[in-house]
């Protein structure tokens, strides 16, 4: 309707005894005809220093009232409840639009006073409205499309800045928005940062991608099969990107080893490789298998860190385990002759060695998915090592979507680890630039760092690069379904936050303290495809939309 | 932003307060309250000594026993028939009580306002004319305001059209008959009166470009005033007098019919025949607009429709039907639990009423024009 009468000015601002205009908030009444929705940018004229000004805000809630103080007048005036029967004269209502001040582009944040007229916001207005043209053109990152009711579209970009620092890092994506939303998401805003990252900085960022589900991104460097629509097109134009999927001399896939020794993966690209964990490789990181076993008195840490310890010095208790079965089946902690758990073991009881050893078995032998093997095979790679090569400019795709819970946990912390140890402490062999960006994505965010006082290892390695991260140059890009069950320390420290659909149970944690009340009951309505998008630079979050993903998906 | 009435207003109770000795209202002003049914007390003041209703209006003339005629709903969409409303409304304060010489009266201030409100096609409204007038209410000369006091006062308000300066001694149909009462009664139906002198002035206006045709609906009666007698329209009167009675029929004893017995027995969406009131110049009726038993009282939901006959020739019945089956359709939707008038409310009247209150200045921008000097302390021994 908004289009067709080409409508701009939409209503009047409208301040009352019980409900004033503030700094923050204003109200407009909306002329009959005219259609806003929840998160429409609109502009209204404001006073200032010299000549005028103008202020933005965001619509966040539609309320429709009428002069009918009861529903039992509204009844009544249906002649006593009578279907059929049509007022002569309509009661009497107004649509009131509530809407919380985004700026003001001369910094006037005067009340808005009443009989003011409020218009559509332009493009450029809207992204003047979200502090958008104080960016600097090189740092701004499309990440999505505003579109309003009356068809006005504007490109959200957010700050390079606060997406790779030096301000700010991080980004979460939270929801329910629907089959692959988050990843579609987080996998388009990796694209378009790598787009806009002008080519001589493009070889100084290295991506890593944690595939968790299915074969998702398994085929990032492949066309999708269905052709884009002209709306797809358009929008991929409107955002001032291409839709191409990642090079494919720039992809590295690395699959689980399976325990036919082939590949365990939903899916295998032409070319990848595979990897293994031996105990040689794994001896540093036992304490990631057993992140979450309980450890109330801390006995399993403690013959960890012995067997950590007596590996890497080489003690000569330690000299012949070489393999996984050495080590649940012979000395230190087993008794071969007496073939028992030894009695003790420096002063470690032997009921607590023998819990250790069940939880080995369990995770090693018994329900293990192939991925631990006593002896490497040449082909079979080491994570951490290829981790520790990693070159600037390539994406690495680490599938764990087959892999046991724990054998996940494994995994993501000695990525983590290795991320963090190549940034922190750079290896002295090496040879080649180590990459300045490192943008990791890893989804389920909730299985490795839980909301919860008891903080894991592999929490607190999540946690050391959501807070120091940034000053190393390691960008976190993660995604779950509750952003309430994740340490509320990660999500703290992402300055930018994307939510897509959300029960209103969740929406009422504490988590989402940053949400108005009014926008919170708009993100349990977001349709698929749409998110939120809070970004460090805007004063509110605003709705966006994306297009769907330029590589191929597996088909569910 | 400087208060709207500081240039007309404050000069004039500048000059009242300089001149004479206030004692002001408590808190500045007071508002006076509106008597419940003052729309029932001013028919029955005006219909005195036409109590006894004796002739039809209505051709063909009515049966004696056949009182109620059958009128459906006829809605909008059927016939759009009434298209405009008028009504007026009133505040007013108390302000104080003046003293001059040995003279004391009552300084009384009115908001009066009228609106016309169209109804368009789709039912939706818009205000067609908003007047809004400030009446400073004062007697003048004997037992009032002293002549050369008076003519400075009306010095200073030129423009009566926004600002009026009223003479409360000066009698009408509707302060007279507050003659003898409190000065602020008299007052109060010296502002009636003005209010519905203003709803008049508004009434031509609707016909200067439109269909002579449209009818129009005039809150109240048609006898206040020199109501226009040439256009389509018709006062509804939501309270009327309950002490008219009825003598029909010819012969030595007609018929007779007190109004309750009359409207008790008239049934939903119908209307009772036309009587004559004024010597023939009047045509009215009841029409009932809402079922007894949704009513606490059978007197409720009725209202009192009156329309001028031009050479005092009666309405003819599918006219009256007409315009009550119309009326019968504006029930719906109804201002219930805003006015206890509800159940014979119209609501397009109720709407004119708010677009005339909206219009209104509010009571803090009359306080804000109100500043009287200081009263003095203790007695004087004068």
């Amino acid at each position: 309707m908004n289009k067709e009468r080409n409508i701009q000015k939409i209503g009047k601002t409208s301040a009352t005894d019980r409900n004033p205009n503030t700094s923050d908030k204003f109200n407009f009444w909306l002329s009959p005809g005219v259609i806003v929705n929840p998160f429409d940018i609109v502009e209204v004229e404001q006073v200032s220093h010299e000549g005028k000004s103008k202020t933005f805000g965001l619509v966040t809630i539609l309320e429709h009232s009428t002069d009918s103080p009861t529903h039992l007048a509204n009844f009544i005036s249906s002649n006593f409840g009578e279907l059929e029967e049509e007022p002569n004269t309509p009661r009497q209502g107004t649509t009131i639009a509530n809407v919380n001040v985004l700026s003001n582009d001369k910094a006037i944040y005067m009340p808005i006073p009443s009989e003011k007229t409020v218009k559509f916001a332009d493009e450029k207005e809207i992204q003047v409205a979200l502090g958008i043209d104080a960016m600097k053109p090189e740092d701004r990152i499309p990440a999505g499309l505003i579109k309003m009711s009356n068809e006005t579209a504007a490109v959200a970009y957010i700050d390079r800045r606060y997406v790779l620092g030096p301000e700010s890092a991080h980004i979460n994506i939270s929801g329910i928005s629907g089959l692959a939303t988050k990843t579609s998401y987080a996998m388009f805003l990796i694209q378009s940062i790598l787009q806009k990252t002008p080519e001589k900085e493009k070889d100084k960022i290295a991506v890593i991608l944690l595939n968790v589900k299915h074969g998702d991104l398994l085929q990032i460097d492949q066309r999708p099969e269905r052709k884009f629509s002209p709306e797809e097109m358009e929008m991929w134009e409107s955002l001032g990107l291409e839709p191409k999927p990642f090079d494919s001399d720039k992809v590295h896939y690395f699959l689980p080893r399976g325990r036919d020794g082939q590949p365990n993966s939903f899916l295998t690209p032409d070319i990848y490789h595979t990897y293994a964990y031996d105990l040689d490789s794994t001896a540093d990181k036992l304490d990631l298998l057993f992140a979450q076993v309980p450890d109330t008195y801390f006995t399993l840490e403690s013959i960890i860190g012995e067997i950590k310890e007596g590996m890497r010095n080489r003690e000569p208790e330690f000299r012949n385990v070489n393999s996984w079965d050495n080590l649940l089946n012979g000395k230190p902690l087993f008794d071969p002759d007496k073939r028992a758990t030894v009695a003790k073991w420096r002063d470690i009881r032997g009921s607590s060695i023998g819990v250790f050893r069940r939880h080995i078995r369990r995770m090693i032998k018994t329900t293990q998915s192939g991925i631990f093997v006593d002896s490497r095979s040449a082909h079979e790679k080491i994570l951490t090592d290829e981790i520790m090569n990693i070159q600037g400019g390539h994406t690495y795709v680490v599938d764990i979507a087959r892999l046991c819970e724990h054998e996940q946990m494994l995994v993501f912390g000695d990525l983590l680890r290795a991320i963090y140890s190549l940034k922190a402490e750079t290896p002295e062999e090496r040879k080649t630039p180590i990459p300045e960006k490192i943008i990791f994505f890893v989804d389920e965010l909730n299985k490795y760092a839980p909301k919860g006082e008891r903080v894991a290892p592999l929490t607190q390695n999540v946690l050391e690069i959501a807070e120091r991260g940034r000053s190393l140059g390691i960008n976190l890009i993660s995604a779950q379904q509750f952003m309430s069950a994740v340490h509320p320390r990660v999500t703290g420290n992402c300055a930018t936050k994307i939510l897509g659909r959300s029960g209103s149970a969740e929406v009422l944690q504490s988590d989402y303290r940053f949400l108005d009340k009014e926008i919170k009951s708009n993100v349990t309505r977001l349709s698929k495809g749409e998110l939120l998008l809070s970004h460090a630079v805007y004063r509110q979050p605003v709705k966006i939309i994306f297009p769907k993903p330029a590589y191929r998906q597996q088909e569910s | 932003m400087a208060n709207p009435l500081s240039s007309f207003l404050s000069p004039a109770l500048d000059l009242l307060g300089q001149n004479l000795k206030i004692l002001p209202a408590v808190g500045g002003a007071v508002e006076d309250l509106q008597h419940p049914d003052r729309e029932e007390l001013d028919d029955t003041l005006l219909t005195r000594g036409e109590e006894a209703i004796e002739a039809f209006a209505e051709t063909p003339e009515p049966a004696p026993d056949n009182l109620y005629r059958h009128t459906p709903s006829l809605f909008r969409n059927e016939n759009h028939f009434f298209q405009f409303f008028i009504d007026g409304c009133i505040s007013s304060y108390y302000l104080g009580t003046a003293i001059e010489g040995r003279r004391s009266f009552p300084i009384e201030l009115a908001q009066i306002g009228a609106a016309v409100i169209k109804r368009q096609k789709d039912g939706t409204l818009k205000t067609f004319k908003n007047k809004r007038k400030l009446l400073l209410l004062l007697p003048r000369g004997g037992g009032g305001l002293s002549d050369t006091l008076w003519i400075k006062l009306q010095r200073q308000s030129p423009n009566q059209e926004i600002f009026k300066v009223v003479d409360i001694k000066e009698e009408d149909i509707l302060s007279r008959q507050e003659r003898g009462k409190d000065p602020r009664d008299v007052a109060g139906g010296k502002a009636r009166w003005e209010m519905h002198e203003l709803e008049i002035s508004l009434i031509s206006s609707i016909y200067e470009n439109q269909n002579q045709k449209i009818w129009t609906i005039l809150d109240g009666g048609l006898r206040i005033g020199n109501v226009p007698k040439t256009y389509p329209l018709i006062g509804v009167a939501k309270s009327f007098a309950k002490n008219p009675e009825f003598f029909l029929g010819t012969g030595r004893k007609p018929k007779r019919v007190d109004i309750t017995t009359l409207l008790a027995g008239l049934p939903f969406s119908s209307r009772t025949v036309a009587f004559s009131m004024k010597g023939g110049n009047i045509a009215f009726w009841y029409v009932r607009l809402r079922e007894q038993k949704e009513l606490d009282y059978p007197l409720m939901g009725v209202v009192k429709v009156e329309v001028w006959r031009k050479d005092k020739k009666p309405i003819s019945s599918g006219m009256a039907d007409l315009i009550s089956r119309a009326l019968v359709a504006e029930r719906n939707v109804t201002p219930y639990g805003i006015d206890r008038r509800w159940h014979c409310h119209l609501y397009p009247i109720h709407m004119t009423e708010q677009a005339i209150r909206s219009n209104f200045f509010s009571r803090q921008v009359l306080m804000g024009c109100i500043k009287w000097p200081r009263p003095q302390t203790g007695g004087s021994n004068e």
